[in-house]
């Protein structure tokens, strides 16, 4: 009997090594879900949720050529009038937006869409609400001589500017290895996007919660706000969370309602005049800007494409607690408001009637008011816990020292 | 070595050795027992190609075949895998508890509910013999 | 892409009355037009399969499937000079399905050709469907073609009159793509006889374009992806020199060539069906020439569904399926290869991972 029970503890005692060799590694591997980014000097990863910045092969980073990048973003000579420089509507101090429903510009003309945040542009693929720029440095040199925001007619007056400026021309010589004279706009707009390409902030909540596995870095209402986020409310479906980074946007158009709803009988007087206008050599980036109803028709504006009526850029949720008000038009002032118009199946005031060209991924959700607000509550998770450039460049910039010093 | 050692180490032996020849074998079965439990299985699969064609699995009338005739384009043999809009690598019954939600606007089932297993049973059963390609897009 | 080039404009304005899709056809220009002002367009929705649930309440996706195609087609410019509805308007047949229907397409700011589907057919044969839209086959001529519609959904008189209890439980049995109980689709020989008689009145040199549910081939008996009768019904076609057959049922994208015939599926305003050969239980057989549509990608209700509009040039057609969430496509009649073919993808490596079905 004692020999059974000997062979029954051994067994046991197999088995038990066995499973707690397991657990070993399994703990191992949660341990380092990810590690993106390198940690700055206090320890933390500022870009804990994000992937790797993508750099294009030509344009590639330098500490000097961010810092000249950030002189020109903030420059407010680039315009006709000196007042509006591109931190006039991507302000730092409001997360690099303006707080306003649509941006304004010079002499106080506004335009038809609210100010995206540079925050993270570098990840999308598109720039612009309604994508009509592939990348930063094309999307950079629209507004310079937009009618409504910068306001010049040509580029001639920011490359003189730089020609006779007293720190710029030694600038463009160390950056780009070339005399102001030979200095055009492309090399304006590399330097700004090598700027804004430091402008990457994860390590929200979210992201300590979710990647890290830190339970106690949400509050419940926001782990509740997570999993409606995921299942009821659908919105990973466009704001996309994957397993080892949330961009928290798939970089295509929809029409969820916006702005549409209020032209829906104008549509189709409204695309047939906007395609007789480009056939006729009209300009996208003014027609949409200097025109409400034209600007509501989105993606089609670019593409000519009848499915992308009313259709725009998901967005980026990262850091949306600080850029109210919402949506490509500013007309949702709240993220509750946001979330009641998703809740209503895209509209804004319950039983509108829907547009015809509503995306296929926008219902009614039957969400309860609580819900709602537990989606508020996550969305304030999405907020950096930094997002100064100097925690994202790969070395620390006197310009960058400068702000830290000035705040 | 001890004689106490000899002597346990002998009994040992004698115990397995007792457990292979005795009359009280491991898990054994017939063919009989195979066609029972290939019967109660398609019993299963018979379940969820019920579910899989009736109007009340959701709440608003479409039916899962309305998509998948036999359940094609579900793609059993390629689970776990990420789905893109799930934002994770989930298995079969996480993809089928998506679609009762949406498409069919109706309620998830828990991943050992009877219903789900049937549902798993038939779509399984009719892609069977093609080869397991787990993460496959 | 902002502007159109100095080209581009010239093209268009020699295209006359072709509407255009988001890319210009450039390679219509390879076609010789004879006579310019015979080129037209038509557009072309189908299988909406409104399905009722109580009440007023109707599914909510193929309604907006619906609503969005008669919105866009509505923006063609030019306007189309008609509008085909490919069948299966109503999922089971009913009254309020058909009415909700018509109601959704009277929006349309064209004329509407109807097709019978056998969704709209199996629970009263079409009466209610008669009184609504007209015959369930007939023939008119358009601008020198002559168009045919067929009801290709009739099956044996047997399954029909006989077999089931009640009229709902037969269009239940049919209603299901994949149910073993139903029965292969037909012409049948009452349309054949009037589809012969109405064809010996036209020059074997007119276009001919067939409008019909069911493929006129026989590509997957166990979905009906079938016409019983095809071999007959190509064999009347056979004579004349430009026929091209459009046909709906199959929710996806499919175009073939057999002898002198070019067959062009369109696509579903409510949902995609999965290409035949991704069962892996049976033998069938796709379309040779087909480059399969993007796999649908199910999170977005509207993906891999769409409408089309079909540009008649010299006879032939080419179809301009407008698809949400995926890749426009064009198929295109190649007159140097004498069958569709797509502008973008039809060589092997041109395509591109979505257009793999398995």
């Amino acid at each position: 009997m004692r020999y059974i029970v000997l062979l029954v503890l051994g067994m046991t005692a197999f088995f038990t090594h066995a499973q707690s060799v397991n657990k070993q590694s399994s703990e191992i591997a949660t341990a380092n879900p990810q590690s993106n980014g390198t940690a700055n000097q206090s320890g933390e990863n500022n870009l804990l949720g994000l992937p790797s910045v993508p750099i294009p092969a030509n344009n590639p980073q330098t500490p000097a050529k961010i810092e000249l990048g950030d002189k020109l973003f903030h420059d407010k000579r680039f315009s006709v009038d000196g007042t509006v420089s591109c931190a006039k509507c991507h302000d730092d101090k409001l997360a690099f937006t303006d707080g306003m429903a649509v941006s304004v510009g010079h002499n106080g003309l506004t335009g038809t869409r609210n100010a995206p945040t540079v925050l993270n542009a570098a990840f999308n693929q598109f720039q612009f609400w309604d994508g009509r720029e592939p990348d930063l440095e094309g999307q950079s040199k629209q507004p310079l001589i937009n009618p409504v925001e910068h306001g010049l007619a040509k580029y001639e007056p920011i490359l003189k500017i730089i020609r006779t400026d007293s720190y710029y021309p030694a600038a463009f010589q160390s950056v780009f290895g070339i005399s102001s004279e030979k200095v055009t706009i492309d090399h304006v707009a590399k330097a700004i996007a090598s700027f804004e390409r430091t402008l990457v902030s994860g390590d929200s909540p979210f992201d300590r919660y979710y990647f890290k596995g830190q339970s106690d870095a949400m509050t419940d209402a926001q782990i509740r706000g997570l999993n409606l986020f995921v299942n009821q409310g659908r919105c990973v479906s466009c704001h996309i969370i994957e397993k080892d980074q949330a961009l928290f946007t798939d970089g295509r158009f929809h029409n969820i309602g916006i702005g549409i709803n209020q032209i829906q009988q104008d549509i189709p007087r409204l695309t047939k005049a906007f395609l007789e206008a480009k056939n006729k050599g009209g300009n996208v980036d003014v027609m949409v800007l200097s025109d409400k109803k034209s600007s509501e028709l989105g993606r089609f504006a670019v593409t000519d494409e009848l499915s992308q009526i009313g259709a725009f850029k998901t967005p980026t949720l990262r850091n949306v607690e600080l850029t109210a008000p919402y949506m490509h038009d500013g007309s949702l002032l709240t993220l509750k408001d946001v979330m009641i118009h998703y809740n209503n199946g895209g509209v804004t005031k319950s039983g509108d009637r829907v547009n015809d060209f509503l995306s296929g991924g926008i219902r009614p959700l039957n969400l309860t008011d609580a819900q709602l607000e537990d989606l508020v509550a996550f969305m304030k998770a999405l907020t950096s816990s930094k997002f100064s450039p100097k925690d994202a460049s790969p070395a620390p910039t006197q310009a960058a020292n400068r702000k830290r010093n000035s705040l | 070595m001890s004689n106490y050692h000899q002597k346990s180490i002998a009994y040992c032996f004698g115990l397995m050795a007792f457990a292979v020849t005795g009359s009280s074998r491991a898990d054994e079965f017939t063919d009989a027992d195979l066609q029972r439990y290939q019967q109660q299985f398609m019993a299963t699969v018979a379940e969820g190609r019920e579910l899989w064609i009736s109007p009340k699995l959701g709440s608003n009338g479409v039916a899962c075949a309305q998509c998948h005739p036999n359940a094609a384009n579900t793609h059993p043999e390629t689970y776990p895998k990420f789905q893109k809009q799930l934002g994770k690598v989930v298995p079969l019954w996480e993809m089928i508890n998506w679609c009762l939600r949406n498409p069919l606007e109706g309620q998830p089932l828990a991943a050992d509910d009877p219903k789900m297993t049937a549902l798993q049973a038939y779509v399984t059963y009719e892609r069977r013999g093609v080869k397991l390609e787990p993460g496959k897009h | 892409m902002n502007t159109l080039n100095n080209s581009r404009r010239n093209f268009m304005k020699n295209v006359g009355a072709l509407a255009l899709g988001s890319t210009l056809p450039f390679s219509l220009v390879e076609l010789a037009f004879a006579e310019s002002d015979q080129n037209f367009t038509f557009a072309y929705i189908s299988d909406a399969h409104l399905q009722h649930i109580k009440g007023t309440r109707f599914v909510r996706t193929w309604d907006r499937g619906l609503i969005r195609a008669v919105a866009e087609t509505n923006l063609l410019t030019p306007k189309p000079d008609f509008v085909i509805f490919g069948g299966d308007l109503a999922q089971l047949g009913s009254k309020a399905e058909l009415d909700h229907g018509t109601e959704i397409l009277s929006a349309l700011n064209t004329k509407v050709h109807h097709v019978m589907g056998e969704h709209d057919y199996y629970l009263d044969l079409g009466e209610y469907w008669e009184k609504l839209f007209g015959p369930q086959y007939y023939s008119f001529d358009h601008k020198g073609v002559h168009f045919i519609i067929l009801n290709s959904i009739r099956t044996y008189d047997d399954w029909t009159f006989k077999r089931w209890p009640t009229s709902e439980q037969r269009m239940l049995e049919m209603a299901g793509l994949d149910n073993p109980n139903g029965s292969p689709f037909m012409v049948g020989e009452e349309q054949r006889k009037w589809l012969k008689s109405d064809l010996a009145k036209i020059n074997k040199n007119t276009p001919v374009v067939v409008f019909s549910h069911s493929p006129l081939q026989k590509i997957y008996k166990g979905w009906n992806f079938w016409t019983e009768d095809a071999e007959q019904i190509q064999a009347l076609l056979k004579p004349f020199k430009k026929v091209s057959v459009i046909y709906g049922h199959v929710h996806q994208i499919q175009y073939n060539q057999i002898g002198n015939i070019s067959f062009n599926s369109v696509m579903a305003t409510a949902w995609p069906w999965p290409y035949p050969q991704s069962y892996a239980q049976a033998e069938q057989y796709l379309p040779k020439l087909t480059v399969p549509m993007n796999r649908a990608d199910p999170f977005f209700d509207r993906d891999a569904t769409g409408w089309q509009f079909i540009n008649l040039a010299n006879g032939r057609v080419d179809l301009n399926y407008t698809l949400y969430n995926n890749a426009n496509r064009i198929v295109r009649y190649n007159t140097k290869k004498k069958r569709p073919e797509d502008s973008a993808y039809q060589g092997e490596d041109a395509r591109i991972p979505p257009q793999t079905h398995y």
